[in-house]
């Protein structure tokens, strides 16, 4: 058993990063755990209405300056950036694990979509180009001009606490706004560390600001008159009900992209071998804790007998479980292990009751992941085994409901037509996929369902950084989205100019 | 019937993050053997064994260049390397006082062996992962094959001296 070095060796207390400097917050100090080992690693501030000012304050002070810097300098700073992230890529990603509990291999793909997300808008010089075109009338032209607006506030979520903040950060300064981020306060370590980074990059002052703290912080984001929009991944109760609804009120833009009850369809044709690996990941990868996250399997039966399909079933879950069954639990640091620990005990008590309504509901439990067996001498205070529920139906709380925790329901299809309208009665929209060699049903699948982010014999269908990260109902509010080119669109406001001269 | 969960640690299902390790550890312990050799054989094989110490130098930076550029949240990269034993590659790189040079080429020709094998297996298992993955290993799989026939070459001519 290899376990890597832990970066941080002593309790951090945290600080907020405002107008370039690192400033203590006069907010009550809360503990940050390693959900493996349970030990307290830093100490984060709940802060204060007033610190948001501050913040927002520096960020208005900074917009003039930096809206003025040539697209050009301001990708350089993002350059730059990059070059810090490689240098600091594994320090970064052990980082992750200690905070939030997923694995090494999950921690250093989250740092390296993060790395992404500033390559890509480091091509901001074309990517923020208007369009124009001449004579509209005789010796009059006109143009479209991309200009950004202000400052932006990101409430960050606890699954993913340094890649998503990333998915609007750098574009949003890299056309020229000044940003305020507030972190989750159980996860905001990689926060910290990155910013660290931002006066070496050559960010100026009051360009990039962190404000750690919880609902006080986020709701003063939401209410402050300077901010011009807000960027949210979290729950769609808070996404919808209070981030989506406030910014409507007060002319805010918005991103909010919220919960999800992903479906993955294994059609008769798939392979049956590949499937099990993708839908491992899908299912169990971050302990279950991600917006793209497999819930429901549906074996669909199109095309087979009744007898043919009850083998089917059956050859379906038999290898989903021997394939849950070999997956090792631990810390996450540990090299020999698939997957961490929920990132809390209140996470973990949140999915065990999802699991005691499943056998309430009358699911089959064929595998119970409360049966602790984790790979090393470490508190089981978080732990919990990948669980495997069959013969769920859409209509129990457990087919239903976002669990957000390493808990798989099989459902039955007997046809294709069925599988999708399951997925279309579930109020969620975020991703779905499929698993089939034909390409007459994957064209069907695309085609029709209605998610965000839809997956061809994919598990995970995460949208590489040049691309918008989708969403559709429950799971996203909003007109733009996340990421790539939309994300450009969502920070910039397009100005037309109709020119003459005499 | 409810089945226990989880599994006992065990061989197969080797994760990327301990495929990399290794990987990175062959490497280094290579470098350090060949520059051992090196020093001590200095005037009888001063080309090569420098050169096999800072080739496996730029090994370890390919390999974990390419898993860091590559590595993903999204790619199952935790279930990828089916059914490996790391076992299977262990080598042997202690010299004793005593070690003479032919003794050294049998010890270097069987870490190559071993090293050759292990970059053609995780090679084979990678194949699902971007293409660039497979591409690396399979790369430094061909010169540790390379390096292993100039041994071999050097082997024979040396034992036909003796």
């Amino acid at each position: 058993m290899t376990i890597l070095e832990e970066p941080i060796k002593e309790v951090l207390t945290l600080r907020n990063y405002i107008g370039g400097q690192w400033v203590e917050s006069k907010g009550e100090l809360v503990d940050v755990v390693n959900p493996a080992t349970c030990k307290l690693i830093a100490r984060v501030p709940i802060s204060t209405r007033e610190e948001v000012d501050a913040a927002v304050e520096a960020a208005k002070e900074a917009f003039p300056d930096w809206r003025r810097t040539p697209p050009l300098a301001r990708a350089r700073c993002l350059f730059r950036l990059k070059e810090l992230m490689e240098e600091r890529f594994e320090e970064l990603s052990r980082i992750q694990t200690m905070e939030h509990g997923k694995t090494i291999d999950e921690s250093r793909g989250e740092t390296r979509r993060g790395i992404e997300n500033v390559e890509v808008p480091a091509g901001i010089p074309s990517l923020m180009m208007g369009y124009n075109l001449e004579d509209i009338a005789a010796g009059i032209d006109e143009y479209v001009i991309r200009q950004p607006l202000g400052v932006f506030g990101i409430i960050a979520p606890f699954n993913f606490p340094f890649m998503v903040p990333l998915w609007y950060a750098p574009y949003a300064v890299a056309t020229g706004n000044c940003i305020v981020i507030k972190p989750s306060p159980h996860v905001p370590v990689s926060q910290v560390k990155l910013a660290e980074l931002l006066d070496e990059a050559g960010f100026p002052p009051g360009v990039w600001n962190v404000v750690h703290g919880g609902a006080t912080v986020a709701s003063r984001m939401l209410e402050h008159p300077d901010i011009e929009g807000i960027c949210f991944v979290g729950s769609t109760a808070v996404g919808r009900d209070i981030i989506y609804k406030k910014c409507g009120e007060t002319g805010k833009r918005v991103i909010a992209q919220c919960g999800a009850k992903n479906f993955l369809l294994v059609m008769p044709d798939a392979d049956i071998e590949r499937t099990m690996a993708a839908c491992m990941t899908s299912f169990y990868g971050n302990t279950g804790q991600r917006c793209l996250s497999g819930a429901n399997l549906a074996v669909v039966g199109e095309g087979l007998s009744e007898q043919e399909y009850n083998t089917f079933y059956k050859r379906v879950v038999d290898a989903f479980v021997d394939a849950a069954l070999k997956i090792r639990v631990g810390y996450g640091l540990d090299e020999s292990v698939h997957i961490g620990p929920l990132q809390s005990k209140d996470r973990k008590e949140r999915v065990l009751g999802f699991i005691k309504k499943g056998i309430e509901d009358g699911a089959n439990l064929r595998l119970d992941g409360r049966d602790i067996q984790v790979v090393g001498d470490w508190p089981h205070t978080c732990f919990l085994n990948p669980t495997v529920f069959t013969d769920v139906t859409p209509d129990m709380t457990i087919g239903r409901e976002e669990i957000f925790g390493p808990v798989a329901s099989i459902m039955r299809a007997r046809r294709f037509d069925e599988a999708v309208e399951m997925i279309h009665s579930n109020p969620y929209g975020n991703a779905a996929s499929i698993f089939t060699s034909s390409g007459k049903w994957a064209r069907e699948f695309q085609y029709r369902v209605q998610c965000g982010n839809i997956g061809i014999n994919i598990g995970i269908a995460a949208p590489m950084a040049f691309f918008p990260f989708s969403g559709m109902k429950d799971s996203f509010f909003g007109t733009l989205h996340g990421q790539g080119g939309e994300a450009v669109r969502f920070f910039t406001e397009s100005k037309v100019v109709i020119q003459r001269w005499f | 019937m409810s089945y226990k969960g989880g599994s006992e640690t065990g061989q197969s299902n080797v994760t990327a993050s301990a495929v990399i390790s290794f990987a990175e550890k062959l490497e280094a312990e290579s470098s350090r053997f060949y520059k051992a050799l090196a020093e001590r054989f200095e005037e009888k094989c001063k080309e090569i064994f420098p050169f096999f110490a800072e080739e496996s130098d730029r090994n370890k930076k390919l390999i974990t260049r390419t898993y860091q550029e590559t590595i993903s949240d999204a790619l199952e990269a935790c279930f990828s390397f089916e059914s490996m034993n790391m076992n299977d590659y262990t080598f042997q790189t202690a010299l004793t006082q005593e070690t003479n040079l032919l003794e050294a080429l049998y010890m270097a020709i069987e870490l190559e062996e071993k090293a050759g094998k292990f970059y053609l297996d995780v090679a084979e298992r990678s194949k699902s992962l971007l293409a660039t993955i497979p591409h690396a290993f399979r790369k430094v799989a061909e010169k540790r094959n390379n390096r292993k026939i100039r041994l071999e070459s050097l082997l024979e001519s040396r034992s036909r001296r003796s």
